[in-house]
């Protein structure tokens, strides 16, 4: 009887630099050294039979990946885990581990994710306040950015994508190892959620651009942490 | 203390996973509770040092020992040097982030001689100074090993010492002196005067050479009677019983070498005679079948790598070869663990046995005939005849194959345009192989590639005396093949640059006046001179010139036998008499038997391993 297995797993300070398909692999490795049954696909080429959530882009860490992975032979999920994190390097972790029971794989069903995203913003003017500018840039019917297509710079309208966008006041940037990051420039962290996975996608880095377009001084993302993923069915018995 | 590297540095630069470490089965100890701390550094990229055996061999045996903790360090790419420097971080180890300058012994494995202006780099990087005069008594010692360091005269003023030969048993006798000497706080001198005697140790500070007025060597002798006249290499005889490490770093990051590599047996005995490695690593030592196994089996339990790249110099030489990879085929399935075999000479036992390996994967076909006419490949005595070659390309093709790859060398001795045209002809012939299949047999659209290199004389083989061609000569040939290759269709042909291969002859074969040139040249901003983008010939030329040498008198000239060459009082065990037989075999066209069908008296039976134990055996 084969199984699925859905895993959450944290990506942390040592392995931030990772790639995703450099990540796929070290998955593939640490699979084959915990002897856990993965399936393998037929073909000449047979590869293990895994798929993974989201692409994180390289320097991000994160609390919440998502990975599927398909066995050829029935586990309890604990001993999955169990096994595979003591195979994976520093800086990757596997926190939960259950039987995904739906047919649809994780990719599909991603809809959305939540960031904590330190920036650093050197120009702005003593006047300004971030509260009331995130506040005015939210409220406005239409927000505009300018996003990278393969056929060049096209505006669209990300408001829709905007779930969630608040300062975090509690937020001190001297406790922050990047602090010299930033110089004399002031530094914020703000939580995020954005729309996220294959229908819609919206990277902080669009969102921080936006913001700086509209204050008319830049927002440089120092730092992203990914806090979330939210799926649309988790699948879960 | 560790050097901090910021986010935002790693964030500017190319692969940051290049500096961050933390890999699976990365050595951890406490740097304070060791009692030797050994950089253990690779003068090119990770991605090519990662690469390398020696390194993961000599890296985890030196890490067996408790006393002892070694790192790894490479070179950081340009945009990360130049970050570096602005911020005044020093070259670090992967392990610790820790200066290297803060360790015991700064070790440098040398591959290529045009990696020399990285170590001078990496010298500078780390803050120790370049020159062994220069170095005081809390400086690191700064090793070379690797096969560059059999003529380490060029970097004879930079070096401390350098290790002969396959340096798993000496790297622990030196560290063992190494720690005592450290607990008695001799000074510094004493440490290198207690290792110049272990036999595969040489100091070069400890040797003078003088110079007759034609600018040749005229004698290198120890500057004191209790050091050895002649300095021998040392070898494993029993690799089966030798260190192996089963527990080898996986990097995160695509390496060149991201496998498992399985070494199968060391040495080569076919005697090409342009070849160095066939010549430094002698004699011939094989691993057994249950060793290996068991070996493979470790190893991917450890690592968990989806694939075993059995490793040597000619992979088809090893005796048991059907059964080793029948068993490991077998026992590697269930894992999905593929086997790749590089450097098989294709007969149809290999190309069954690459079907078998590779399933379907149809890359291309390897074939290295060297030269283009029988006359020639006969002088550099490689034992492949035309006849076999088409034959292996006719039953590639039968089976399917339809890329392939021919490797040839320019400018071998004796060569003339005649035997340059040859490698046209062969190709053509290959072409005409290919057509003789019937269309439903052969794969579609036949390739095939012809590369040339430039013949580079080595130290240590029969060519060792002769003359380089020149960049001239080398280009004039480079053209003329290309007008004949021009007329096939199906073949493309590529060349190697010219210059690169001058400098590396010039290096190869050079005395410790390169020194000053090598230093000036990285001074003028030459570094990783292997990269066809930063490779700056102009520079080299104002160095030599700078400095007044002519690096013709090392490249282009022919020397006599009777010459004193400046790695004569270096023994690898073949001896000097029997290169020049060799050379003068050459000349006649006269070949030499493989050693494994009947020992040609090279001279590496003083070792007393290997085939030449085996031979003996046999009475
Ligand atoms: S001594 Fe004889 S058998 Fe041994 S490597 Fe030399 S030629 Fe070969």
């Amino acid at each position: 009887m084969s199984i699925a297995i859905r895993v959450k797993f944290i990506r942390g300070e040592e392995a931030k630099y990772v790639s995703h398909l450099e990540l796929i692999r070290v998955f593939e490795r640490a699979v084959r050294r915990a002897g856990l049954p993965i399936a393998y696909t037929l073909g000449f080429n047979p590869h293990p039979r895994m798929v993974f959530g989201l692409p994180l882009a390289v320097g991000v860490t994160s609390e919440a990946e998502y990975a599927d992975f398909e066995l050829a032979e029935e586990m309890r999920p604990e001993d999955f885990m169990d096994r595979l994190n003591r195979q994976l390097p520093a800086g990757l972790k596997i926190v939960e581990a259950f039987v995904r029971r739906g047919k649809s794989n994780i990719m599909a069903d991603i809809k959305g994710a939540a960031y904590s995203v330190v920036v650093c913003a050197g120009d702005m003017p003593e006047s300004v306040d971030i509260l009331k500018l995130t506040e005015v840039f939210l409220a406005r019917p239409k927000i505009m950015a300018e996003k990278e297509t393969k056929s060049g710079v096209k505006e669209i309208d990300i408001k829709p994508m905007i779930k969630k966008m608040s300062v975090d006041e509690s937020f001190s940037m001297g406790d922050s190892e990047i602090a010299g990051a930033c110089g004399n420039g002031k530094m914020f962290r703000f939580d995020i959620e954005t729309s996220a996975g294959s229908e819609a996608n919206l990277k902080p880095e669009l969102l921080f651009a936006s913001l700086g377009d509209f204050a008319g001084f830049r927002f440089k993302v120092l730092k992203v942490h990914r806090t979330g993923l939210f799926v649309a069915n988790d699948n879960r018995d | 203390m560790p050097v901090r590297i910021s986010d935002e540095i790693l964030g500017q630069v190319e692969k940051p996973s290049r500096y961050v470490g933390n890999e699976w089965n990365m050595v951890r100890k406490d740097p304070g509770s060791v009692k030797a701390r050994f950089a253990f550094c690779f003068p090119d990229v990770y991605e090519i040092g990662m690469s390398h055996l020696g390194m993961k061999i000599l890296y985890h045996l030196l890490n067996e020992r408790e006393d002892v903790y070694c790192e790894r360090v490479f070179a950081p790419w340009v945009d990360m040097e130049s970050i570096m420097r602005r911020e005044g971080i020093p070259l670090f180890a992967m392990e610790t982030r820790d200066p290297v300058r803060d360790f015991d012994i700064v070790g440098f494995t040398l591959q290529y001689e045009m990696s020399y202006t990285n170590v001078v780099n990496m010298l500078d990087l780390a803050g120790i100074p370049i020159f062994s005069r220069d170095r005081g008594e809390s400086d690191p010692f700064v090793c070379v090993g690797g096969p560059c360091a059999y003529n380490i005269e060029p970097l004879a003023e930079i070096v401390d010492f350098a290790v002969m030969g396959e340096a798993e048993e000496v790297i622990n006798e030196v560290m063992d002196i190494y720690i005592k000497w450290k607990e008695e706080k001799a000074p510094r001198r004493e440490f290198l005067h207690r290792i110049a005697t272990v036999e595969g140790v040489y100091v070069p500070s400890f040797y003078s050479v003088s110079y007759t007025p034609e600018g040749t060597v005229s004698e290198i002798r120890p500057v004191s009677p209790e050091y050895p006249g002649r300095i021998r290499k040392r070898i494993i005889k029993d690799l089966d019983n030798a260190y192996f490490p089963e527990k080898i770093i996986v990097p995160y990051a695509g390496i060149v070498h991201d496998r498992v590599m399985l070494e199968i047996f060391r040495g080569c005995s076919h005697g090409c005679r342009f070849c160095q490695a066939g010549i430094i690593y002698r004699p011939v030592r094989e691993r057994t079948v249950d060793g290996l196994i068991e070996r493979a089996r470790n190893l991917i339990r450890n690592t968990g790598y989806e694939e075993i790249s059995l490793t040597s110099l000619s992979t088809s030489d090893y005796s048991q070869l059907g059964d080793l990879t029948g068993r490991l085929l077998e026992e590697m399935e269930p894992m999905k663990v593929s086997l790749s075999l590089p450097s098989l000479r294709i007969d149809s036992f290999s190309l069954d046995l690459m079907q078998k390996a590779q399933k379907v994967r149809k890359s291309g076909l390897t074939f290295a005939p060297e030269a283009g006419t029988q006359r020639l490949r006969d002088v550099i005595n490689k034992g492949v005849n035309e006849e076999d070659l088409l034959k292996s390309c006719s039953l590639a093709f039968n089976g399917g194959w339809s890329n392939v790859k021919l490797y040839f060398m320019l400018g071998l001795p004796t060569e003339t345009l005649d035997d340059v045209e040859g490698i046209a002809d062969l190709a053509a012939k290959v072409v005409a192989e290919y057509k003789k299949v019937p269309r439903e047999k052969r794969g579609k659209g036949l390739n095939v590639t012809v590369s040339t290199s430039c013949f580079v004389p080595k130290p240590f083989t029969p060519f060792q005396w002769e003359a380089q061609d020149t960049m001239d000569m080398l280009e004039m040939k480079q053209k003329h093949l290309k007008e004949k290759i021009r007329g096939i269709r199906q073949v493309s042909y590529n060349w190697h640059d010219s210059r690169l291969s001058f400098l590396e002859a010039v290096i190869a074969r050079g005395d410790r006046r390169l020194g000053q040139v090598i230093v000036r040249a990285w001074e003028k901003g030459c570094k990783f001179d292997g990269w066809g983008d930063q490779f700056k010939f102009d520079a080299w030329m104002e160095a030599f010139d700078e400095c007044g040498i002519d690096p013709a008198f090392y490249a282009n000239r022919k020397r006599s036998f009777d010459e004193v060459l400046p790695w004569d009082h270096i023994d690898v065990g073949v001896s000097k008499k029997f290169l020049k037989r060799e050379c003068e075999k050459a000349y006649r066209g006269e070949l030499t038997v493989d050693c494994r069908l009947n020992c040609t008296g090279c001279g590496a039976g003083v070792f007393e391993g290997g085939i030449c134990v085996e031979h003996r055996n046999k009475g």
